[in-house]
């Protein structure tokens, strides 16, 4: 009796497959130990790629998510890369393109549903590679155009030439790939169908190695991340330093504001005291920082309301910077020095001394767009040469402006004269001895320029 | 000599206890039925899958430590993983061989998958096995996707935007599904409650259903052979 399947496999055929394996099996091997042993050696390599991966390569640290920073350019994770871009691809199609929704459930959609039926379409016994020559071209296609499309994953598409070299090479090369195999040579023989899945992955891996010749990738602009409670303290320090001290003063005990345009003698609360540090808890200092105190004078820091303002990390690292240096209930770590301390008779350079400290007391207000009668303090040309009164500071001159200002001093200028400097406070009393060390010594630039000068010159003396 | 007396000794001893399990367990028929089977001769391909399987209790060993310390919420999720990276002894380790195992089993499961094209394994009797596997494949994404959002960063955040966007981009559908997704119509504390609960719980529950089926079909009809031009 000849039962027909309903796949079309007869229980004939059955039957011969079951004793072609037998046969197999006659002529095989054990699982134990035979398989077991391949196995286990896989599993420890793999293993050990991994502990190895993990050690020496480790997982990339990203900041913190930002709901409110809507200019971050999203990337799904590697293995999903090539969808991304082939949206990127299809969405160019003319027509087709503008529906969306083609490209990213239709297709998936059928792609699964191909894997799904595969064992019932491709149903008759044949198994050896010499037989399924169509199905495994259509595969082999489309695994190259998957590692193709993540290759160029980084490219942008657009009517440039490596956009039209990439929908060439990942969406037109393939396309037609498939309509010849399946419409056009209509039982074609082996050698056509390889020679044909051949040429198409040739060119896709051809186009694509001409993309990423081609594209010149911009420098990235990646947010450094800090770790370890030691980095994220510093980088809020330095984060505190331009964004605060104008109006909290450089250890947040401002409490009467100075030298801040439309803020001049506001009363406020010091922010290091236990009044602020104790009522408010973190996820409140950062609103604070984020939403800002609108109506008392506070601009607010979220990229939400601010487009040049501070991501959630950078946000949260002022916190972890605000709890550890005035916050009494954490343990103050130690810290790396203001700047590197100096020997006696030592001379101090802009690179290694001053910077740090002009950016740690003064960057705040002497940057662009404060008020400050011009004077920027942002780099070495700047403090020399700019400000409506410039020079501030000359070589040797110990009653410079600046000089006079950052003693406590009033200057007198043009117009009414300048309160001292940092309004907000007063320098210690180290750091006004290694601005004098500085001006006395000729202003070194570089620590080389500073090694270079004779170091017989005596420390300045008040 | 004393030592020998000793080792006999062992041995009975050892004996009394293999057989006191054996008759209740049936570890002899579990060791012929399991182990001893006779299989086609093997080759490095017919590695992958079990290479799947290793990947996956890896996963999950490491996956289980890193929920002690991991939080779910918007606030600590971030904070959370900053501390099994600098705070944990060794929390680097096991994070690392966390996330770069998610990458290699996608990886090994889709080889996995093209190596049983390619040898036609999927054909009679093994089609069931070849299902069970798409649904594998599927979940294992499903994994990968759940667990890019958990650690709450940037490129976390931005790429599950997009791609809740993506499937809320279906037809009539589409807005049901991205507030299924995100618990709402933004990304929200509700969402990442909800992919931790589907890549710790969920997934990987059906995942080690499916694994069993997928073992019980290769035991049942055995590995398959490399095909020859008589196949
Ligand atoms: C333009 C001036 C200005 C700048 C710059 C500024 N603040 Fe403020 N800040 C204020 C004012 C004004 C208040 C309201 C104080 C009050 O009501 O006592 C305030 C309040 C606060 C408070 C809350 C105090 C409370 O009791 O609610 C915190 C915390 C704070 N600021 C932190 C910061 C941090 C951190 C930065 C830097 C990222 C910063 N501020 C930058 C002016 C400023
Ligand atoms: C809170 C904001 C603030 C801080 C901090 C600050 N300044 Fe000023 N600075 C001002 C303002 C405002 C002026 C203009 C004063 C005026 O017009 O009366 C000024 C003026 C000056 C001038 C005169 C510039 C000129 O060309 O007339 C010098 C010099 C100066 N500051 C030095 C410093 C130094 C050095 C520091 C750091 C130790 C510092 N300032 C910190 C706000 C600040
Ligand atoms: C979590 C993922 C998976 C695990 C843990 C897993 C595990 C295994 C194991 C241990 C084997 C036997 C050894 C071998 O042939 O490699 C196997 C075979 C098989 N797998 Fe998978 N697999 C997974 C995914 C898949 C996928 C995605 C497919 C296909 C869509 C698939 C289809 C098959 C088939 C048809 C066999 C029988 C092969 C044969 O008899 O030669 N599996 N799998």
């Amino acid at each position: 009796m000849k039962s027909t399947h309903k796949f079309g496999m007869n229980n004939e055929t059955k039957e011969k497959i079951k004793k072609r394996y037998d046969q197999i099996l006659t002529r095989g091997e054990r699982f134990w130990p035979d398989s077991i042993f391949k196995d286990a050696v896989m599993a420890l390599a793999i293993f050990l790629v991994l502990v190895l991966l993990a050690s020496f390569v480790g997982v990339p640290v990203e900041p913190k998510a930002d709901p409110s920073d809507t200019s971050y350019i999203p990337r799904p994770e590697w293995y999903f890369l090539f969808l991304f871009k082939f949206l990127a691809l299809y969405g160019q199609i003319p027509l087709l393109g503008k529906i969306e929704w083609l490209a990213t459930v239709i297709i998936p959609t059928i792609a699964i549903l191909l894997l799904v039926v595969m064992p019932f379409i491709d149903h008759k016994s044949e198994r050896h590679y010499s037989k399924r020559v169509l199905p495994i071209s259509i595969m082999g296609i489309l695994v190259v155009s998957m590692v193709t499309l993540t290759l160029m994953s980084d490219v942008p598409t657009g009517p440039t030439l490596v956009g039209a070299l990439q929908t060439i090479g990942g969406l037109v090369i393939p396309s037609l790939a498939y309509i010849l195999l399946l419409f056009v040579f209509k039982n074609m023989s082996n050698k056509t169908m390889i020679w044909t899945a051949g040429i198409t992955a040739a060119l896709m891996i051809g186009f694509c190695g001409a993309v990423l010749a081609l594209y010149q990738a911009p420098p990235s602009t990646t947010e450094t991340v800090a770790t370890t409670v030691v980095e994220q303290i510093q980088a809020g320090q330095q984060l505190y330093s331009v964004n605060c001290v104008e109006c909290h003063g450089d250890d947040g005990k401002t409490t009467t504001i100075k030298g801040v345009k439309g803020l001049e003698g506001k009363q406020i609360f010091a922010i290091n005291s236990k009044d602020v540090l104790n009522t408010l808890d973190d996820p409140a200092l950062e609103g604070v920082i984020a939403y800002g105190r609108p109506d008392a004078g506070m601009n607010p820091f979220g990229k939400a309301y601010n487009a040049q303002g501070l991501s959630k990390s950078e946000m949260g690292y002022i916190v972890v910077f605000m709890r550890y240096m005035w916050d009494d209930r954490f343990e103050k770590p130690t810290l790396k020095p203001l700047y590197p301390p100096l020997a006696a008779g030592e001379i101090p350079s802009y690179e290694a001394q001053i910077k740090p400290i002009v950016d740690r007391y003064c960057v705040s207000c002497h940057r662009p767009q404060k008020v400050n009668r011009s004077y920027l303090m942002d780099t070495y040309d700047h403090i020399l040469k700019s400000g409506d009164d410039a020079p501030n500071v000359t070589a040797g001159d110990m009653n410079s402006i600046l000089m006079q200002l950052i003693q406590g001093q009033r200057a007198v200028v043009s117009g009414d004269g300048i309160d001292a400097m940092p309004p907000n406070g007063k320098l210690p009393a180290d750091v006004v001895d290694v601005f004098k060390r500085w001006v006395a010594a000729g202003m070194p630039n570089t620590a080389a320029d500073a090694k270079a000068l004779p170091t017989a010159v005596p420390t300045a003396k008040p | 000599m004393h030592s020998i007396g000793m080792w006999q000794k062992l041995r009975t001893a050892y004996t009394t206890v293999y057989q006191w399990l054996d008759e209740r367990l049936g570890l002899g028929e579990m060791y012929t039925n399991l182990l001893d089977r006779p299989e086609p001769l093997g080759n490095w391909w017919n590695t992958l899958g079990s290479a799947s399987l290793f990947l996956f209790i890896l996963q999950a060993a490491t996956g289980i430590f890193l929920t002690v310390y991991y939080t779910p919420s918007p606030d600590h999720a971030y904070d959370s993983i900053n501390y099994i990276m600098t705070g944990v002894a060794f929390g680097w380790l096991v994070r690392g061989i966390h996330h770069w195992g998610a990458t290699l089993m996608v990886l090994v499961v889709f080889i996995h998958m093209l190596r049983v094209f390619v040898t036609a394994s999927y054909k009679y009797p093994r089609e069931l096995t070849w299902l069970v596997g798409v649904g594998l494949l599927l979940l294992t994404l499903g994994m990968g996707f759940t667990g890019y959002l958990l650690p709450w960063n940037q490129k976390a955040y931005w790429a599950t935007t997009v791609a809740t966007q993506i499937a809320g981009s279906m037809p009539f559908v589409g807005d049901f599904i991205l507030k299924a997704l995100r618990g709402g119509p933004d990304l929200s504390a509700l969402t990442l409650q909800r992919f931790f609960a589907a890549h710790i719980w969920i997934l990987p529950a059906v995942l080690i259903a499916l694994i069993g089926i997928h073992l019980y079909l290769i035991i049942k009809h055995g590995e398959s052979h490399f095909p020859t031009k008589e196949d």
